[in-house]
């Protein structure tokens, strides 16, 4: 059942993008668009859309650095690690919870880092890499989506987006406990 | 909110850097100054060509953990070593720090010039009869301020990788947004959004049922939910972009802005594909069995970002961050 789903969804997504061309461009001949002229048309403004971002990520990225590089997230897992007990999240998946939302590439590489030391199908392996496939980076998300029209005060997008992480942590931990649960 | 945890991000990561290094000072965890006693097990002994000796240097783990006052090391401590003598009579010695060598020395390796050798100077050296071995002392150079080298370091690194990543949008921004172009032109953006109007409606209520941005969101979400990374940013934006067209207040995100976001950031998708590759590379029995738990995960980030949204845009406090000169403004017609 699981295989299926999967290969369904594989095939899907292997497809969509060609599929996507194809419709699009094979609509707009059918609707006489001057297909080559709206396309470069539109293309104009990728490069303007990226430069954009660029001082946005770069405040983001910078200040996330400066935080993981002091080891100050040692400290936060130690304040938050009578929380972690009460809920009965293993306190080696904790730095993950936090780094989610913060870093792709960093919290990547620790969930890697827990299958590796503890196998890919312990409790703590699944549970890491579902933790992982619940959230997106949210901090990331926002600097480049506002900065891309120059959002400043983004009101209670930030609250609104760590209230889902805590969420999707919360339940992938649920989850995860009550099929692998030990 | 961003401004706070943005300012709290670097205050704290400096705070907890510069403690960090004091407490290093005061302790001298690394030792500065000590002279450490170790042996060396010669293999080359210095000929006409070539003034170094070279060998193993050999540190009992009870020694070593003793001298850097820690319980976690490995067993014996066994590196190669090359001792130079100069011609002024000192002898330095360089130890290439590698994946075997203990913790605490990859840490001062990484801080120090090198950036993957301590070197120091042997104070004295003492060589047994047959010359064999030879017991030396030696003084590793200084290690300080380990925290604030790597907060100088990261920011640069960071701020280099900010770019890199802008930069690397460029080519797939632009395939992107010509590709909609044509579908916006064709007319093809309105039926898509017709079909979903019942549920977007509800979602942007200040969004006309028949806007491009309703189009280029159903879009997004549907890019994201396949996994397709590549072409969910350059569409989000696209969204983000028309959106901004119905913004009263330039500059201040709006409700379906937000709204859009939480969606994005909680990332349902019907695949976790990079999860699931790193499982198979791990060497896992079933790397798909993740599936059904983060759709699950991701589900109740969905839901949880969506009903916080919907009730944190009722708080004055974010209202009134949206009047234009202290009045509503006017509702847009897009």
């Amino acid at each position: 059942m699981v295989e299926l789903f999967r290969n369904i969804i594989n095939i899907i997504s292997v497809a969509a993008v060609p599929l996507m061309f194809f419709v699009f461009v094979g609509w707009g001949i059918v609707r006489k668009v001057k297909v080559y002229e709206v396309f470069v048309e539109g293309a104009k403004d990728g490069f303007h859309v990226a430069i954009k971002i660029i001082p946005y990520l770069v405040a983001m990225l910078v200040a996330i650095g400066i935080f993981r590089a002091s080891g100050a997230m040692d400290v936060v897992i130690a304040v938050l690690s009578p929380v972690s007990h009460l809920i009965g999240m293993p306190p080696e998946t904790v730095p993950l919870a936090i780094l989610r939302p913060l870093s792709g590439s960093g919290s990547m590489g620790l969930m890697t880092e827990l299958m590796k030391v503890h196998g890919p199908d312990s409790f703590i392996g699944v549970l890491a890499s579902t933790m992982y496939g619940s959230s997106e980076t949210t901090f990331y998300v926002l600097a480049v989506y506002f900065g891309s029209v120059g959002i400043k005060n983004t009101r209670h997008a930030l609250p609104a987006g760590i209230i889902a992480d805590i969420f999707g942590m919360l339940g992938a931990l649920f989850i995860c406990r009550i099929f692998f649960g030990v | 909110m961003l401004n706070y945890v943005w300012m709290s991000l670097i205050v704290i990561g400096l705070l907890v850097g510069a403690g960090k290094d004091i407490n290093d000072e005061v302790r001298n965890t690394y030792r500065n100054g000590i002279p450490i006693e170790a042996t060396v097990r010669v293999e080359k002994t210095p000929t006409a060509l070539r003034q170094t000796w070279e060998g193993d240097l050999v540190i009992p783990a009870e020694a070593f953990n003793r001298f850097y006052g820690i319980t976690s090391s490995v067993s014996e401590i066994r590196q190669p070593v090359e001792m130079t003598t100069l011609s002024s009579g000192m002898t330095t010695i360089s130890i290439p720090v590698d994946e075997s060598s203990p913790e605490i020395w990859k840490e001062m390796a990484r801080n120090s010039s090198s950036g993957n050798k301590l070197a120091g100077t042997v104070n004295s050296i003492k060589f047994s009869d047959d010359k064999s071995t030879a017991q030396v002392s030696l003084l590793l150079e200084k290690v300080n301020y380990v925290k604030l080298r790597a907060i100088t370091k990261a920011a640069l690194d960071y701020a280099d990788t900010a770019v890199t990543i802008s930069l690397g949008l460029i080519g797939v921004m632009a395939l992107w947004l010509g590709v909609v172009k044509i579908a916006e032109e064709a007319g093809l953006l309105k039926v898509l959004t017709k079909l979903l109007t019942p549920v977007t409606s509800r979602l942007f209520p200040d969004v006309p049922a028949d806007h491009p941005a309703v189009a280029a969101m159903i879009m997004n979400i549907a890019a994201n939910m396949l996994g397709l990374n590549n072409a969910a940013t350059p569409l989000g934006l696209k969204a983000m972009e028309e959106l901004n067209k119905l913004n009263p207040k330039l500059g201040t995100a709006t409700n379906a802005m937000c709204t859009f976001l939480v969606i994005n950031t909680a990332g349902l998708t019907l695949i976790p594909a990079t999860a699931i590759a790193i499982r198979a590379a791990q060497g896992s029995a079933e790397p798909g069995i993740i599936i059904g738990t983060s759709i699950f995960g991701a589900g109740c980030a969905t839901v949880a970002g969506l009903i916080s949204v919907k009730i944190l845009e009722r708080l004055p406090r974010y209202k009134k961050a949206l009047l234009v000169d202290g009045h509503a403004p006017e509702p847009s017609n897009g």
